[in-house]
């Protein structure tokens, strides 16, 4: 063994910049997990993403209305787990509401024509998904199954569990923002210390400063966060955002951004999606989860956990 | 060494129930995440994380590493600065695509797509006494490719009173939006050199200053292709100029945190950030009071809004000039524009014990064209206010 050292990689994947920090005395063996871990994110975005030809969801999107598409146990386990999000979020968090995406034109900042919108609500509905054991069929034409939800916050988390089987227990995994923390800090002069997050203010352009809203140091586990800056544009002063109400089509307005602590990325991506679908019923809910969260309302008021401050 | 400060009993429920079925998850499994109770506005911190390394290393040295530098050192990060996080955090949370915008330096990417293709790769290697990075990035959108470079190294003193910084990046954009159905720019190209240099000393048993000097030297295309009637010009030079310095007043057993920054481009923006705190021990509370002026100048081809009779919003106006103007530099970018912003904060902590505090801090923050320095600022800016409270327990071991 020879001395502790911190590496730290970046790239590129799920069109996000990415990276792992780890400390450690092995370097060659932190070397192999690194690649690993990469590799394991980039398997989990081709697998899953809808962008790729032949990916599973490419498979069961083009055979909407059609055929039954055979997957595999993962597929099958994150089909539970949507389906259990969208039970817990009384139907808000819906993944067959990519489809509205169509409607919104953000690169050209256009408002939806209403008829185009009303075409395609019929199409958001996790209850027109079929599963069979691992057969998955969408009942309707033209529908359309999307992980955005949680893709990238499930690859951090087993981006994290390849590092961990490496014997690697001080990282930091960032996938664009979501982050899972396997052990604090390594280095001996840093020993036991946990990883200082930023957590980046939601209206940075309108502030001129480079003050992020707040700090957050993290030991174990995940974060996540999910903001009305991400994609929007603003038509006649009104602000709209990526994120969509599956029930009417619309941007959510009540949150500018929430950020979500939790035992993985996967959890808390989609409580901090669902929060900013549940409007002002969010910080009760997520109390109510037992989640430690940092929210910053649409008038800019910034609302934590309780949890948070114990 | 283990954590020992898990707050409080959670139950897991629901939603994480669920993900430990996930695949590999539950081998990752703590019920709760560890090590999230405190936040701090980290601005400070940069700093006071060296007051923390010197501390560290300079035993003889007291007051202010007992009682200041405690309040601001929540976790130390001493050995992992690195300038894409303006060596702040060791990362950010945030909606992707922005985040990249925003910091990453050395990246043009300003068009974040779902068919993007990039791949970059970073690798920092930390010494003992020095740390040393290199990377490339390659980005590829369908109307914008960026290819960078970048190296950066600080090393400390054997005495650790001193530490050195130096980077370099440099980047080459290319703009075509022809193939997403634009035809403003037509393989444009950009390029960028910038260089940075920085020093942090100790200069006395009382006294740490820090200086950076950062120059940016960029020329090429400037323009918003997606903005109509955007012209800027080919030739954007940045001078950025940044000093710290902490001082403590044994008379007061206080320390006084001063910074100024000052940014010029040859666009003709020109900014000041000016801060001060007062960091006042009393027993075991700690009272932080603290201001923040910035103001900056408008563009010299930054075009004020024209309003009508009615003091609405005159749109015609704007683009029979706009026309009139055509082929000549012009931009009604608001980030272009004149104005300025004062922070107000305080912030009061009380040591329950010499390793767990915890603290309050508020803070607002007004933003307005009547701000600017020295004059009125660009008319037809909205105001922007805001106020921040922030509560944190920090417990260390």
């Amino acid at each position: 063994m020879s001395r502790w050292r911190t590496l730290r990689f970046d790239f590129s994947a799920m069109a996000s910049p990415c990276s792992l920090q780890m400390d450690g005395r092995d370097e060659h063996v932190m070397r192999r997990a690194a690649n690993e871990a990469m590799a394991e994110v980039q398997r989990i975005e081709k697998k899953f993403s809808r962008y790729t030809e032949g990916s599973v969801i490419s498979r069961i999107n083009q055979s909407a209305g059609l055929a039954a598409i055979e997957t595999d146990t993962e597929t099958s386990g994150l089909l539970d787990f949507a389906h259990s999000l969208w039970t817990q979020s009384d139907g808000l968090f819906d993944i067959t509401s990519g489809v509205l995406r169509h409607a919104w034109d953000f690169k050209n900042a256009r408002l939806p024509e209403p008829a185009t919108l009303q075409g395609l609500l019929p199409r958001v509905d996790w209850q027109q998904v079929e599963r069979h054991g691992n057969q998955v069929r969408l009942k309707q034409p033209g529908m359309e199954l999307d992980f955005g939800g949680f893709g990238k916050e499930y690859a951090a988390d087993r981006a994290a569990a390849v590092l961990q089987s490496h014997d690697i227990h001080h990282a930091l995994v960032n996938l664009g923002g979501d982050l899972h923390a396997l052990g604090e800090r390594g280095l001996p002069e840093l020993q036991g210390t946990p990883w200082q997050i930023e957590i980046q203010h939601p209206r940075q352009d309108t502030r001129q400063t480079d003050t992020p809203l707040a700090l957050l140091t993290l030991a174990r586990g995940g974060l996540a966060t999910s903001g009305d800056y991400e994609r929007f544009f603003i038509h006649e002063g009104q602000r709209y955002c990526h994120v969509l109400n599956p029930r009417t089509g619309w941007p959510v307005t009540h949150w500018q951004s929430v950020s979500v602590l939790a035992a993985n990325t996967t959890t808390a991506g989609a409580l901090s999606t669902i929060a900013m679908l549940k409007g002002p019923d969010a910080p009760a809910w997520l109390e109510a989860q037992g989640m430690r969260y940092l929210a910053v309302q649409h008038d800019g008021q910034v609302l934590r956990s309780n949890a948070a401050t114990d | 060494m283990k954590k020992s400060n898990i707050n409080g009993s959670q139950t897991a429920t629901g939603v994480l129930l669920a993900s430990l079925v996930l695949p590999g998850l539950a081998a990752l499994a703590a019920i709760t995440p560890l090590g999230a109770a405190a936040e701090n506005a980290p601005e400070k911190t940069t700093i006071a994380i060296k007051y923390g390394h010197y501390n560290d290393s300079q035993p003889g040295w007291d007051r202010i590493k007992v009682d200041a530098a405690q309040v601001y050192v929540q976790a130390p990060i001493a050995g992992d600065w690195s300038i894409e996080a303006s060596g702040v955090s060791d990362n950010v949370s945030g909606a992707s695509p922005r985040w990249h915008t925003q910091n990453t330096a050395l990246s043009g990417a300003s068009h974040m797509s779902d068919e993007r293709k990039a791949g970059d790769v970073k690798v920092t290697r930390y010494l003992a006494r020095a740390a040393v990075s290199a990377s490339v990035a390659i980005s590829k959108e369908h109307d914008y490719t960026s290819n960078a470079l970048g190296l950066d190294a600080r090393w400390s003193t054997d005495d650790n009173n001193r530490t050195w910084t130096v980077g370099f990046g440099s980047a080459s954009d290319t703009i075509d939006n022809t193939y997403s159905g634009g035809s403003t720019a037509i393989n444009r190209h950009k390029s960028t050199n910038e260089f940075m240099g920085g020093v942090t000393q100790v200069l006395t048993p009382t006294d740490i200053v820090q200086f950076n000097l950062t120059r940016s030297l960029g020329s090429g295309y400037f323009n918003d292709p997606y903005k109509s009637y955007d012209q800027r010009p080919n030739q954007r030079d940045i001078w950025i100029a940044l000093a710290r310095w902490n001082h403590y007043l044994e008379k007061f057993d206080a320390s006084l945190h001063s910074s100024y920054r000052n940014y010029s481009d040859t666009f003709g923006v020109q900014s000041h950030t000016l801060g001060l705190d007062w960091v006042q021990p009393a027993g075991r509370w700690t009272f932080t009071p603290g201001a923040r002026y910035y103001s900056q100048s408008a563009a010299n081809f930054y075009l004020d809004p024209i309003l009508d009779a009615q003091g609405q919003y005159d749109q015609q106006a704007v683009v029979a000039r706009a026309n009139k103007l055509y082929g000549s530099n012009q931009s009604t970018d608001q980030r272009l524009a004149a104005f300025g912003a004062i922070t107000l904060s305080m912030k009061v902590s009380y040591a329950f014990t010499p390793n767990t505090l915890a603290d309050v801090k508020y803070e607002s923050y007004r933003q307005t064209a009547a701000l600017h320095l020295g004059g009125s600022g660009s008319p037809g800016l909205d105001p922007f206010n805001a106020n921040f409270i922030q509560v944190g327990l920090t417990h260390r071991f």
